[in-house]
């Protein structure tokens, strides 16, 4: 019965010229806003020249976007089917990763993938809203309350948080499980068994740091006491914040900033380029893109709570707590609010493989919105 | 809504539901299934929980403007110029440093370990010391104007690459190295450049005084200062923890004779090497050691492995005739043999595809006297036989001569010699004339001065014994008679053999020549010659074994062109004998050298005034000093013994305190040994 009905594919809801009309072209020109500061961002950071940073990113985000509105028209319930394979095939690429992966930058995070730097615990985010999603799609109110049927998914986000913290990525792993847990909160899980999940979290930390890198336990330390090593872990953070106050309130215009073009400021074309943007056009400037930020964010937020299934629900929640989390941290990260973790500033850093994940996840989000009101077949109905 | 379009037929009626009247409903029929209203309610509880998600990023947003804020605007954090002023070390903390060599100076790194420990020849000469200087380093992230300072730099150490240290400088590291070893007069200058971001490291440098002089029994350290050849390996972990002087019982006098007679020997005869070692036959300790080709222990490093090649340890030859003392002696001391027993040496033995045939041969039967005079290959084949390849190898093994050499260098090499399966007939007989097994020259030393020494084997020991402490512990391995006798044969080698040109008067040079030829390609070389002379002086009381090789030598007009052991070592290895005995303590002896030379003296034949075929001990020749209790006297000390023996010097470097030469050791016999005896019963007996 199952099977027979798992051959079926799912009929086309509707054309695909009714798709398009139906996808949302606000939130697809809010996120072009966004890939538009950070190419004006790299054009400043290159001293004001195309060269070498903003040109390419252009190239990567006009590829993203022709990827991202392809997504959107793929019906939500073959996504929905691909799930498990998706997952299976990021969780494939983490191990791979840690086996024969490029090292840079004390981690191994990379692979080289037809040319091109693929790293895979970006995609494995993805991969895990959507597996996450399409495993409470099934649940009932009656089923949350088993603590069986939570075991799984519980599995499914430690798999892939400790393959990454292995790698070692903290900042990463740290994402990971946030945007787990915001999908299990979102399903439904009772308040007391998260509880009883995030609680003993502190005290495990305090046990993992024994195991943590020097070179991560030296940035978590520079973070609680940023002064006490001012040229060395704390340099970045130092000079980030230098060039935060040097922008003040209105900024010392485009193009006029001078702690990102003397090179005081590390890393300015990724994960510090929020620290320019701060400094050329000051803290209204920043509100401005923060704006955006929020507006992205709560976009997806509405997409979701339009959405009539809870696998587009929840998919859409993980997208929207993805990209809100690479932007809350990433300016916590720069202002000093938290440790350093090599987490860029999505579509505005310089880089190809979280943008094009990024890129990759609004293409769902869309398919989301497109299909907000297919019907499921209930597989386990009947 | 997507809700399913209404159809046109009526729905069916739902199973149980109540039918009103059979009329159409008048109620609209929604239908509702259970699995829709569960559906329902799990999208009721994530929209509330949408909800309160939505409002925590909220939270958190605001509270990431806040910080925003607070870094822009509230507390904006202004450049400072230099967050943390390096400290530079001012002089009156390096004089309390020098005061305290110990303490961290300020601004450095400390280094972990106190210095490494000096290493010492025998007499207390410097062969390593440890001297301080500093490595100096910088933090390019606080170079103002790196290329300022690589040229200041370079003007105060001119040493420096200029353009390598810009490099280093503008690296987008916190540490980079700029130089090591610097001394402390560079530091000075460096310092009085004034140049922040520059440090220094306490470091040490290990220094060779001798240079090339021992370098392969030092071996040498890497820019870490860890031992990587020689003692200065074997010997790292007690190096570093101890800060003792380590003691070596190298002579570094001798050892410098030793390598000079090699080098100049080495030019003479265009050879491609060569080895040279002096031992204590009565201890064991290694009084000099050299090998040639070498390098200078100061840039170990950057020594070719070929200088590395520690041949004394090492190199595996075969030990050619200075082998054919060993066959002499396992024939004498089972009893299978006396000196009166002859040996065709006039055919060649065919033996599988091997013809063994002798050098400049006699070509008649030969007295075991001749055989190792004349040095005759067919002689000692014939004597091996007698002896069986299971005793020779049993001899060997007992020897030493089968196992890596236990002296204290990591460089150590195996010996090769045939499997048992394979120790058979013909391996019986070339090994007898020192072919078919490959030792180390330090084998041959260790063999030959058991043979010396009264037949006490001993471990060869690189570290000096001291005088208070009790002598070291050998094996013996073999009958006291049988090494008084070997030694008048050795000395009968040097005064009507091949050995002639070591003699020395006054010191009763003894040993035995060996040219081998070298194994290459298919078979042997032909003139190709490993060309050896062991010696031991002086036979009369046996102290020091001298041996001398050289690799690959080439006869002159000198030699007539020959290459041989005869030709080219022996007269070295006298010569080394003639300068090293007195810094040793050793005085020729003149005076008594009609007695000595009598007490020593074997002839080549049995001749006049003996009985033909003699078979009894060699206390015979002069009847009134028996030769056992000559040795003996050494023991007891020599100005009271009735026995002319070697004056001790007067002077020099203060003779060592004889040591209690090979007084009466514990005979420690392995159960191999026993059988073997057992095996030889009565001739054992005949003794």
């Amino acid at each position: 019965m199952i099977n027979e009905r798992r051959l079926i594919r799912a009929e086309p809801s509707f054309g695909l010229t009714t798709k398009l009309f139906q996808i949302s072209w606000i939130y697809v020109l809010l996120i072009c806003a966004l890939a538009g500061v950070g190419y004006a961002a790299l054009y400043s950071a290159a001293g004001g020249s195309p060269d070498p940073y903003a040109s390419k990113q252009a190239i990567r985000f006009a590829f993203g976007l022709v990827m991202m509105l392809c997504v959107a028209l793929v019906d939500i319930r073959i996504i929905e089917r691909l799930a498990w394979p998706l997952y299976g095939v990021s969780l494939a690429l983490l191990v791979l990763v840690l086996r024969v992966g490029h090292v840079g930058k004390g981690a191994q995070r990379w692979i080289e993938f037809g040319g091109t730097q693929l790293q895979p615990s970006e995609l494995m985010k993805i991969a895990l809203v959507v597996a996450l999603a399409a495993w409470f799609h099934r649940a009932t109110w009656e089923r949350m309350g088993n603590p069986l049927f939570l075991i799984p998914p519980a599995l499914m986000v430690a798999a892939p948080v400790l393959l990454i913290l292995k790698e070692p990525n903290l900042g990463t792993a740290v994402i990971t499980a946030l945007i787990g847990g915001t999908i299990f909160l979102a399903a439904g899980v009772r308040w007391w068994k998260m509880a009883l999940v995030v609680i003993p979290i502190p005290f495990a930390a305090r046990v993992a740091y024994g195991y943590l890198h020097d070179y991560q336990k030296a940035r978590i330390e520079t973070f609680l006491n940023p002064e006490s090593d001012p040229l060395g872990a704390g340099y970045n953070i130092q000079q980030s914040k230098i060039a935060l106050g040097s922008g003040g309130m209105w900024g010392k215009g485009y193009l006029q900033g001078t702690q990102g073009k003397l090179n005081f400021l590390p890393e300015k074309q990724t994960d510090f380029i929020f620290t320019m943007l701060a400094e050329e056009f000051g803290f209204v400037g920043c509100l401005a893109v923060l704006g955006l930020l929020l507006l992205i964010v709560l976009g997806a937020m509405a997409i979701a709570l339009r959405c009539r299934h809870q696998f587009g629900r929840l998919v859409a929640l993980g997208i929207g707590v993805n990209f809100f989390l690479y932007v809350a941290v990433n300016i916590a990260m720069v202002t000093g609010a938290i440790p350093v973790g090599g987490v860029p500033l999505p579509l505005v850093s310089y880089g190809g493989s979280a943008s094009l994940t990024v890129m990759f996840g609004f293409g769902l989000l869309m398919s989301v919105h497109v299909h907000r009101d297919v019907e499921f077949k209930d597989r386990r109905e009947d | 809504m997507n809700e399913p379009p209404p159809s046109n037929a009526p729905p069916a009626p739902r199973r149980g539901a109540p039918r009103i009247g059979g009329a159409t409903p008048l109620v609209e029929n929604v239908r509702v299934t259970a699995p829709d209203l569960r559906r329902r309610a799990a999208l009721e509880q994530s929209r509330s929980r949408l909800l309160i998600a939505a409002a925590g990023f909220m939270v958190l947003f605001g509270a990431v403007v806040a910080k925003l804020a607070s870094a822009t605007i509230i507390f904006p954090m202004m450049p400072k110029l230099s967050a943390e002023v390096p400290v530079v070390p001012d002089p009156a903390a390096m004089a309390a440093a020098d005061a305290n060599p110990d303490a961290p100076m300020p601004g450095t790194l400390t280094a972990q370990h106190g210095p490494r420990a000096m290493i010492t020849d025998r007499n207390g000469e410097i062969l390593a010391i440890s001297l301080p200087t500093s490595g100096l380093y910088a933090n390019p992230k606080e170079m103002i104007d790196p290329a300022d300072v690589a040229h200041k730099l370079k003007s105060a150490l001119p040493r420096l690459d200029e353009q390598k240290v810009l490099a280093r400088l503008t690296a987008a590291k916190q540490f980079v190295y700029l130089a090591r070893q610097i001394n402390p007069r560079e530091q000075l200058a460096i310092n009085a450049l004034g140049i922040p971001g520059v440090y220094f490291q306490p470091s040490e440098r290990r220094r060779y005084p001798q240079g090339r002089v021992a370098s392969q029994v030092l071996g040498g350290v890497d820019v870490d200062n860890h031992g990587i050849a020689g003692v200065e390996r074997f010997f790292d972990d007690r190096l570093r923890d101890d800060a003792t002087p380590l003691r070596l019982s190298i002579d570094v006098r001798v050892q410098a004779v030793l390598r000079d007679e090699l080098s100049k020997s080495m030019e003479e005869f265009t050879a491609i090497g060569g080895c040279g070692i002096v031992m204590d036959v009565r201890t064991g300790e290694v009084i000099a050691m050299v090998s040639l080709p070498d390098y200078d222990a100061n840039k170990a490093a950057q020594a070719t492995p070929e200088e590395r090649f520690n041949r004394a340890v090492t190199g595996m030859y075969e030990p050619g005739s200075t082998f054919k003392l060993q066959t002499a002696s396992m024939a004498l001391d089972s009893g299978i043999a006396n000196l009166w027993n002859e040996y065709d040496a006039a055919n060649p033995i065919h033996i599988g595809r091997f013809t063994i045939t002798d050098f400049e041969g006699k070509h008649r039967f030969l007295y075991l006297p001749e055989v190792l005079a004349y040095s005759s290959n067919l002689g000692a084949a014939h004597i091996a036989q007698s002896v069986g390849p299971e005793r020779q190898r049993a001899w060997l093994s007992n020897m030493g001569m089968l196992e890596r050499i236990g002296v204290e260098l990591p460089e150590t090499g195996r010996p090769i010699f045939p499997s048992v399966a394979n120790w058979k007939e013909a391996a019986n007989l070339t090994i007898g004339f020192g072919h078919g097994i490959a030792v180390s020259p330090l084998h041959v030393v260790r063999g030959t001065a058991t043979l010396a020494n009264g037949g006490v084997l001993l471990r060869p020991t690189l570290l000096a014994q001291d005088p208070g402490a009790p002598p070291r512990v050998g094996v013996r391995v073999m009958q006291q008679q049988t090494s008084d006798t070997i030694r008048k044969l050795m000395r009968l080698v040097v005064t009507d053999g091949y050995g002639k040109p070591a003699d020395i008067p006054g010191y009763y040079v003894g040993g035995k020549t060996g040219t081998a030829e070298k194994v290459g390609g298919h078979g042997y070389k032909k003139h190709t010659n490993v060309s050896a002379f062991m010696s031991v002086f002086p036979m009369n009381a046996p102290h020091y074994a001298v041996y001398f090789m050289l690799d690959e030598p080439h006869g002159n007009k000198a030699t007539g062109g020959y290459s041989t052991a005869g030709a080219v070592s022996a007269p070295a290895a006298g010569r080394v004998i003639a300068k090293i005995a007195p810094m040793l303590g050793l005085l020729p002896d003149i005076a008594d050298m009609p007695q000595l030379t009598a007490a020593l003296s074997v002839p080549m034949q049995p001749g006049h005034g003996y009985v033909s075929r003699w078979n009894g001990p060699l206390d015979f020749v002069p009847p009134s000093t028996p030769l056992a209790s000559a040795t003996a006297a050494v023991a007891a000390t020599a100005s009271s013994s009735p026995v002319p023996t070697l004056r001790q010097a007067k002077h020099g470097r203060g003779p060592e305190p004889v040591p209690a030469s090979m007084p009466p050791q514990p005979v420690m016999r392995t159960p191999e040994q026993m059988r073997h005896e057992a095996s030889l019963g009565t001739q054992v007996a005949a003794h």
